[in-house]
């Protein structure tokens, strides 16, 4: 089958990615950690290449295009115009990058052709543009405002946009050093989280504070205008001129030196949470309504790493600057890989947009990763002697409902993993949300990470509006709504409010009949799973509904803390022996602990994953 | 990715997952590899009865016929079926076997397929796994891990017995196999520290020490009385006997023996007094290949890896069709 088929790759900064569209048509995408087993992987993505291809089914030869998601050429620039600007201060932090880009970026495009022993033609978009394309050209939409905002691509930080067909114009850009991104992710690495991975969890940390520094932030921060435009004072930060996202500044300002990674949270860095949480709200709000008069279109379309900010997204939909709201679920950089190979496919190699006559999302519920056959997985199984037993898709549904319902906690491997940040039910733990004590038993003893984490909602689709104040549907478990009021449960709050910081003490109390997935603030980041996308799931979820009248269940990505989403079955296995979890299903395999053989090693795994 | 490329086989140890896709990242850039529902990498679905106006040859060998660091359509199989569209190709073949489980294979799996030819295109490393009950693989963790498989001894009146059926399930590691089977064990030939070591150094130093110690890496060649050599040829003779087509046998020299930095003679000498048995025919291209130049032959083989690069794949489908066309003038159907 011959069709105009581009390969997109990014690669170098992190989450490495590839991805093969072929005539317009997303084919596979995944993120380079998946396979290497190192998160956020940045090294360049012969796994993710090579899978893609292996789904296409086709020779490096005959690939039209490879296109890298990022001009070099201009990140270059950026790097000498800042050591220009910031010498001699800057100079150990710009050698390190400058080695970099003179290394392998700056000649991606041999370094692409060795890699892939081909001569392929190889193209180069650049980084807001790329993810630009990744938000428009798959959503449901003919036309959208766009608006991309992350830490920094060559010089551009944020953009506002216009998608009509397969024409893409960018419209307006803020620059380097101005960047919303980065001063999130400066919060983030006060706060003792690590940057590029941490700022999912500062976002979980928010609702346990107070936006009490929130003033503070936008008095000598940001000056965020009425136009949507900001700027960020950059005496108290330090990712211009150093090593550091802070400086000393910074600290006097918020009260003191940075937390310690791994250290006690203190009430400090929940009320900081809260603030910098809520600057962003209101910049992400404001740069919304200025594309909104910009373009005129009544949809928008986001990607970018701050449009993975879910808590942002639900504030903006329920503000209603625009009427629909559609967010690349890769949104961060992996996301790059597939929005350059759509954005060369449509603008540079003239191939019509492809769209989805359901006039639903072309992105295929995301679900754009490596599968594997029950035929692979029995041959693990019965190669290494696990045992297992078979079933039909009915009975998979039932038997994975049933332990659910017992309280077991379930590993679901099922189908094509997913591409993007988030586990959507083909490499997810699932867990009962009706009991209190979900959040902590998974949070500790199968994730082995901080307790305070929230868990997200799967829900059927056709029940959302049951549980959550949420009018449309969310895939890609990107919008945050509350949980409906009927159901909230008045908690005390009196200690933490007096003082104690024991998050615990408030995780433990319920706060809905679905407590597991109802965050301290009654809201949930929520999943709705439509049959159409990943009949599987749904039925589980159906079954589940069935056996409890509940239509929903706790969905954490399938890994342990600082560990990539698992991928392949052997991934799975690993993970679920190495972990608390009850039952593993692999394809049409259902495997329980309690029937395994003991597992070889001796915890020393768990110095395996650094930290995130 | 670790693709679980087999699965476990009672009678041959293990064939091929069915219905695989899968791309293998290789020195040579990767390759394609497909497999059909019966777990062979073929291209057909196998069918029993066969067309009239179709050669039909049954193929059976190991990695080099399967194609490892090729993809499918660029093997020698699937290449002779391009270059004589009147040829139609079964691919029987498995990497890491033996010819003794390729004979069961074609027993269990082929031996009521209507055919016209069979060819075995055998490696001549062959003659060492053979003997052996238990070949190293590597595990996923990069342990190294025995897996047993199916073998044949010689009676006392030169009978074959079959032993290790149904072929044990569970792996063994190197230092569970007593002293008294390590004779059993396949681990790649002679000298093994040795070559543990010079596997590290650059491809070029390695063929350079080959060169100059013309080291021969099959020694069982060398008598015609050797009781590897009389294992193999016991295992030929009985399959050319059972066979319902006569039974092609092409070696596939070892690739010291292609650039002739080690005697191929006591070999191509054993294999050409297989001539005498009925049924059976021996197809060697080896003389062909010693008229290329030797940056030719150099080319049959990747850097590192031994297996056929898509030239040699195309040498071999070349030499075999020479073979194969003179056979179809005689045949109805296809002349």
């Amino acid at each position: 089958m011959k069709g105009t088929t581009v390969l997109g790759i990014s690669a170098f900064y992190h989450d490495s990615a590839a991805a093969i569209v072929r005539d317009g048509e997303i084919v596979a995408a995944a993120q380079e950690e998946r396979f290497t087993r190192k998160k956020h992987d940045p090294r360049f993505p012969k796994h993710a290449i090579n899978y893609c291809l292996e789904e296409a089914f086709i020779e490096t030869d005959e690939l039209d295009a490879v296109v890298f998601y990022d001009h070099p050429w201009l990140t270059l620039d950026r790097v000498v115009q800042s050591v220009a600007a910031t010498a001699p201060r800057s100079a150990e932090q710009w050698a390190k990058a400058g080695s970099t880009l003179l290394g392998s970026k700056i000649f991606v495009d041999r370094y692409i052709r060795r890699a892939l022993n081909s001569d392929v033609r190889v193209l180069f978009t650049e980084h807001h543009p790329a993810h630009a394309a990744s938000a428009f050209y798959p959503s449901p939409f003919d036309s959208a405002a766009i608006i991309t905002m992350d830490g920094v691509g060559e010089w551009a930080t944020t953009t506002v946009g216009r998608g009509d067909g397969e024409e893409i114009e960018m419209l307006r850009e803020i620059d380097f050093p101005h960047s919303v991104g980065l001063l999130y992710s400066a919060f983030t690495a006060f706060c003792g989280f690590k940057v590029n991975s941490g700022e999912y969890k500062l976002m979980g940390l928010a609702p346990y504070g107070d936006p009490v520094y929130a003033d503070v932030i936008r008095e000598h921060l940001i000056d965020l205008r009425p136009d949507g435009s900001f700027r960020l004072n950059m005496e108290y930060l330090g990712f211009l001129d150093s090593p550091l996202m802070t400086n000393d500044r910074f600290h006097a300002l918020f009260g003191g030196p940075p937390r310690q990674p791994e250290s006690r949270i203190t009430r400090r860095e929940m009320n900081l949470a809260a603030s910098i949480q809520k600057v962003t709200e209101d910049v992400v709000v404001a740069v919304a309504r200025h594309a909104r008069e910009l373009t005129g279109l009544s949809d928008l379309v986001m990607a970018g790493g701050v449009a993975l900010n879910c808590v942002a997204n639900g504030v903006l939909d329920r503000e209603k600057v625009f009427d629909r709201i559609w967010v690349q679920p890769a949104a961060g950089d992996a996301g790059g890989a597939l929005g350059a190979a759509l954005l060369a496919s449509h603008t540079m190699l003239d191939v019509p947009r492809k769209r989805n006559p359901t006039g639903r999302d072309t992105q295929q519920g995301s679900y754009l990763g490596p599968a594997f056959s029950s035929a692979e997985v029995r041959a693990l199984l019965d190669r290494n002697g696990y045992p297992y037993i078979q079933v039909e898709p009915e009975e998979r549904a039932r038997l994975a409902a049933e332990a659910l319902a017992a309280g077991k906690v379930v590993g679901y491997c099922v189908g094509r993993m997913e591409f993007g940040p988030r586990s959507l039910g083909a490499r997810s733990i699932l867990g009962d949300p009706r009991s209190p004590e979900t959040q902590v038993t998974m949070n500790v003893k199968i994730k082995f990470r901080e307790s305070f984490r929230p868990f997200a909602p799967s829900v059927l689709v056709e029940r959302c509006g049951e549980y959550f104040d949420l009018e449309e549907e969310s895939p890609y478990m990107l919008l945050v709504a509350p949980v409906r009021a009927d159901r909230q449960i008045e908690f005390d709050t009196s200690g933490f409010q007096a003082g104690d910081e024991d998050m615990l003490a408030l995780v433990r109390q319920p706060r809905s009949d679905v407590p597991a997935i109802t965050h301290v603030d009654y809201s949930a980041r929520i999943q709705t799973v439509h049959h159409d996308d990943k009949p599987d799931y749904h039925a589980v979820i159906q079954e589940f509904e069935r056996l409890t009248g509940y239509g929903v269940v706790v969905n954490t990505s399938f890994n342990v803390r600082g560990e990539p989403i698992v991928c392949t079955p052997q991934d799975a296995y690993r993970c679920f022996m190495r972990t608390g979890i009850d039952m593993l299903v692999l394809e049409d395999c259902i495997l329980h602990k309690s029937d395994q053989p003991a597992p070889s090693d001796d915890g020393s795994w768990r110095t395996e994953y650094e930290l995130d | 990715m670790n693709r679980a490329l087999f699965q476990y086989h009672p009678v041959f140890g293990y064939i091929y997952v069915p219905g695989l896709k899968a791309r293998i990242e290789h020195e040579g850039g990767g390759y394609l590899l497909k497999t059909n529902r019966y777990g062979f990498r073929c291209e057909h679905e196998f069918q029993k009865a066969k067309r009239l106006d179709r050669f039909r040859v049954l193929l059976f060998g190991d990695s080099f016929t399967a194609g490892d660091g090729v993809s499918n359509q660029d093997r020698f199989g699937d290449q002779l079926e391009r270059l004589e569209p009147r040829v139609q190709v079964y691919n029987y073949g498995v990497s890491g076997t033996g010819t003794d489980q390729q004979y069961l294979i074609y027993q269990k799996m082929a031996r009521d397929v209507e055919c016209d030819l069979i060819v075995v295109a055998l490696f001549v490393e062959n003659i060492r796994r053979i003997v052996a009950s238990y070949r190293p693989y590597r595990a996923a963790n990069g342990e190294t891990l025995l897996h047993a498989k199916p073998y044949f001894t010689l009676g006392a009146n030169g009978e074959l017995e079959l032993h290790n059926v149904p072929v044990p399930r569970e792996p063994v590691r190197p230092d569970e196999v007593g002293a008294d089977r390590r004779h059993q064990l396949d681990l790649g030939g002679r000298f093994l520290w040795l070559r543990d070591r010079i596997r590290g150094v650059s491809p070029r130093l390695r063929d350079l020490a080959q060169r100059l110690s013309r080291y021969q890496p099959l020694p069982s060649y060398g008598h015609p009385e050797h009781p590897d050599w009389l294992l193999l040829r016991s295992i030929l003779t009985r399959w050319a006997d059972e066979a319902q087509a006569p039974l092609l046998v092409m070696p596939i020299p070892f690739y010291s023996y292609v650039e002739e930095t080690s005697s191929a003679t006591a070999c191509m000498t054993r294999f050409e007094e297989l001539s005498s048995i009925p049924g059976l025919t021996v197809h060697n291209p080896l003389p062909e290949i010693w008229k290329l130049s030797m940056a030719d032959r150099r080319a049959f083989r990747f850097a590192n890896d031994v297996h056929p690069t898509r030239r040699a794949h195309r040498f071999y489908a070349e030499s075999l069709c020479r073979t194969i066309q003179p056979m179809l003038r005689s045949h109805q159907g296809v002349a």
